[in-house]
């Protein structure tokens, strides 16, 4: 009886306590310029988040942990983008509420249309076409054309194509036994992988063609029967990224930064050193919200926004960022585990993957532990198009979380 | 369970390590290397205060200012006004190469810096630009040029400080290297063979020589138990090993008086085996030698290894300061202060007070007593071996026609093959007001030669000139 108590309400509200404390942590750094509008834009974060949770356990029979789990990351990340910059805090919330939206929009989606494991050539197709828009429309920012302009949005189309991977890859292993029948259909499906993330290198999206290889990888090591497939995977990527070490500038660029970044403290390795300089500062307990030079850092509320945290928020935060998205990842391959629907359990298991790789290079990025590849950290970082992936992400993994059983009885 | 769920089991393990590794390597980087990477000159964090507080200046005990900052056009900009004469004394504060010196040292006051973050922050959302803390020098600037002058190029370095209260009048250390443009000459700097750096006066370790015989004296004095006497035959063998006197000279018959101002190897060579090594370090240790000395400027210990294993060879050329006896000059003055001062060694002093912008001052440092070497009777025992050994000994070119100056020379032999010109002493030695160290590195010549008319020039200079 009390244990139930605790599971349910206990994270919630602790969540709730975390928010107000750093909120008012907040004002009391912002309380020259303290307004209306920004106590409603704190008091509308914290309802949002704990209203959304409270309604989901009333929607949703299935796993009400991963939703907490993101608005614990999102609410980190809000309050370290407003101490940053306060307008765009306020429209990292309403991203966040539009995130909320799309994840619900997701969720009543993938439990209530029929068939989408049976759409294979139009996820192919779909993935092609956001590709030749990107190239038509794209704009380039630091090197990479990833980004398209859409009235005032900027959209980047391959947080959309991730998530078009692991459907195209989930409708594939959930109907093994019918593509076996197809002649040399597993090495067409690497085709098709290998042609995006060829084309992402085109884009000079490393990070995104990082994600998109392991997300495949870590599926076909559990799915593929030809195991010698998984072996040319993995060969293909150590022979590919040795060419790419020696063909592209930019690949070179980024090893070298990794290994010696001091060297090229003025230019090349500025942006790393100056994150490596924010967490080195904060120590184990921060400087204290808004008593940090989170200004100094480059890209400090998008790719660097953990360095940012780490300085003002110290790394007792940054490891509990760490250990979240740990759990978050650990809960979704419980789900996989759990799932009896194949498709399902292949869509939760890709996306578990996704978050755990995508916040894994990031994290191991801004920590030189890896070289640097500009790509956010799911819900922590500012970005519109990454928030709603993520969101989008997690409604399907609400959804595979659940009881499927009603689901087969229709098939 | 299936072949697919072990596999996913597997994975997930992998997500696990990856995670707890970016922990583990999270906290290894917090403890181990953040305090070097904060400290990189590039980290902007270490200079917001150099853009909002205008860094103090730094004076002589005269009020001659010495280093001050001036705004220019937003920006704020150091001035060293006397190039060369204060490298190891005040340093520099550059964006580029980091601080040393003083401005090291005393950065926080000099930009007044509370420890306390917070506290900062609010004092600059309160005063956004606001005037860092003056320092006020013991050094007496004609005295730290003269002596500058005085050692005319040559390498080596000299302390000169009052031997009751521990202000230091001047500290020179050549090479050295003008603070006023390091951008124009930075490489030449750091690449050079003599380490211009290298603040000898403080960071020098040099072999003592003969010098160290104030410490052995003090030893035999205190040693109730062993003959004074000894029959000095220009060399003796000490377990194998021939110990000479300078140019080989005999002596004669010596008591502890005449061994000092004669500065007889053998004699103290043989004595030291009958003090020996527990009672000459014990000796040694009271005159910081093995021990910390705290200052204003980070200082290198001296060393007198007499806890090891060491035999008679070693001991014996220990008392006569060679072996392996090391000693930085800032310890060889403060030795001759020790025993101008009655036996009380006092904490040397390098800034007098620090000046807050309102012209207050706000820290007056007071005099210490670190060490008591030994009492009243038996310093001026030696200080009187010391007078004699300016009068009629090796030291004569100190001495000075209306001052009674105590000194003591050192000529000490090391592996370069040009010997290091050593003197330590005081005047006048009724009253002392000044003592010194000087020392010629390498310079081939005895300590009565070279350093010891070094000296002398500078007690004159000094106490015609200094505002005591």
């Amino acid at each position: 009886m009390i244990s139930t108590k605790l599971s349910g309400r206990t994270p919630r509200i602790l969540l709730f306590l975390y928010e107000i404390l750093a909120l008012s942590l907040l004002f009391v750094y912002q309380k020259d310029n303290l307004d209306r509008y920004i106590l409603a834009t704190g008091i509308g974060l914290v309802l949002l988040v704990y209203i959304s949770n409270y309604m989901l356990i009333k929607i949703s029979k299935g796993d009400n942990y991963i939703f907490l789990i993101a608005t614990m990351l999102m609410s980190i990340g809000i309050i370290m983008i407003y101490r940053i910059d306060p307008e765009a805090g306020i429209r990292q919330l309403m991203w966040l509420s539009i995130g909320i939206l799309f994840f619900y929009l997701s969720y009543f989606a993938v439990k209530y249309i029929k068939g989408l494991d049976k759409l294979i050539y139009l996820y192919i197709v779909g993935a092609y076409f956001l590709f030749l828009i990107t190239f038509i429309l794209g704009t380039r920012t630091y090197g990479a054309i990833n980004w398209i302009r859409i009235g005032g949005f900027s959209l980047q189309p391959a947080e959309i194509t991730k998530l078009i991977l692991i459907f195209i890859v989930a409708c594939y292993y959930s109907q093994y036994e019918k593509f076996k029948e197809i002649k040399y259909s597993p090495y067409i499906l690497m085709g098709i992988v290998y042609s995006f993330i060829g084309l992402l290198f085109m884009q000079r999206d490393l990070g995104m063609a990082v994600i998109f290889y392991g997300i495949f990888l870590v599926l076909q090591f559990i799915y593929e029967e030809n195991r010698k497939l998984v072996l040319i995977n993995i060969g293909l990527i150590v022979v590919g990224g040795i060419i790419a070490y020696y063909a592209f500038a930019h690949v070179r660029v980024r090893v070298h930064t990794w290994i010696d970044p001091w060297r090229y403290i003025d230019d090349k390795g500025y942006q790393i050193t100056q994150s490596l300089f924010a967490i080195a500062e904060g120590g184990f307990f921060g400087k204290g919200l808004g008593l940090g030079y989170p200004h100094f850092i480059p890209l400090a509320y998008n790719d660097f926004i953990f360095a940012a945290i780490c300085e003002e928020l110290g790394i007792f935060t940054g490891i509990g960022i760490i250990m979240l998205f740990l759990l978050l990842v650990y809960r979704g391959f419980k789900i996989g585990i759990g799932q009896t629907n194949n498709f399902y359990k292949i869509l939760a298991l890709g996306i578990s993957a996704l978050f755990g790789i995508q916040s894994f290079i990031i994290l191991g990025g801004v920590l030189k532990v890896i070289p640097l590849t500009g790509i956010t950290l799911p819900f922590v970082a500012y970005g519109g198009t990454s928030i709603l992936s993520s969101f989008i992400a997690l409604g399907i993994l609400q959804v595979a979380s659940e009881d499927a059983e009603w689901r087969m009885d229709h098939e | 369970m299936n072949k697919e769920n072990r596999r996913i089991i597997f994975i997930l393990v992998g997500f696990c390590i990856l995670f707890v590794g970016l922990v583990a390597y999270l906290s290894f980087f917090q403890v181990f290397k953040a305090e070097s990477v904060k400290n990189n000159s590039y980290n902007k964090r270490l200079w917001i205060n150099e853009e909002n507080v205008l860094r103090g200046s730094i004076m002589d005990r005269n009020g001659n200012v010495l280093a001050y900052s001036e705004k220019n056009e937003g920006t704020n900009t150091r001035y060293y006004k006397y190039g060369n004469l204060y490298s190891h004394v005040i340093g520099y504060s550059y964006r580029e190469y980091g601080k040393s010196g003083l401005e090291l040292e005393y950065n926080n006051v000099l930009l007044d810096i509370n420890e306390n973050a917070a506290i900062n922050e609010l004092k600059n959302l309160v005063l956004p630009t606001s005037v860092g803390n003056d320092l006020r020098l013991t050094i007496d600037h004609g005295t730290q040029e003269k002596a500058r002058n005085l050692l005319n190029g040559r390498k080596g370095s000299i302390v000169l400080m009052n031997p009751k209260n521990g202000e230091v009048y001047a500290m020179v250390s050549l090479p050295d290297f003008n603070t006023s443009n390091l951008n124009d000459n930075w490489k030449e700097i750091t690449e050079s063979p003599d380490s211009p750096f290298l603040n000898r006066a403080t960071q020098g370790l040099y072999t003592p020589g003969s010098i160290f015989k104030i410490i052995t004296t003090l030893s035999a004095i205190e040693s109730l138990d062993i003959d004074l006497e000894y029959v000095c035959e220009g060399s003796t063998n000490i377990d194998g090993y021939i110990l000479k006197d300078y140019n080989e000279i005999a002596h004669g018959k010596l008591d502890l008086h005449g061994a000092f101002i004669k500065s007889c190897n053998t004699y103290f060579g043989e004595k030291s085996l009958e003090i020996g090594k527990e009672r000459l370090g014990s000796v040694a240790d009271r005159f910081m030698i093995n021990q910390k000395i705290n200052f204003d400027l980070p200082v290198k210990e001296s060393s007198f290894p007499y806890k090891g294993n060491i035999g008679d060879t070693e001991l014996a050329a220990s008392a006569i300061g060679q072996g392996k006896v090391v000693a930085t000059p800032l310890n060889m003055a403060m030795m001759a202060s020790a025993i101008a001062n009655n036996g009380e060694m006092v904490k040397p002093i390098l800034v007098k007070e620090i000046i807050n912008k309102d012209g207050k001052i706000t820290r007056a440092i007071t005099t210490d007593v670190i060490s008591t070497v030994t009492g009243p009777t038996v310093a001026n025992e030696i200080k009187d071996m010391m007078v004699d050994a300016v009068a009629s000994g090796t030291g004569t070119n100190a001495s000075i026609r209306n001052v009674t100056v105590a000194g003591k020379t050192g000529t000490a032999e090391n592996p370069s093959g040009n010997s290091h010109s050593w003197f330590v002493g005081f005047a006048p030695a009724n009253d002392p007001r000044l003592a010194v160290a000087v020392i010629l590195e390498e310079a081939g010549t005895s300590g009565g030669q070279g350093a010891a008319p070094i000296a002398r020039d500078l007690f004159i200079h000094g106490l015609n000139n200094i505002d005591f």
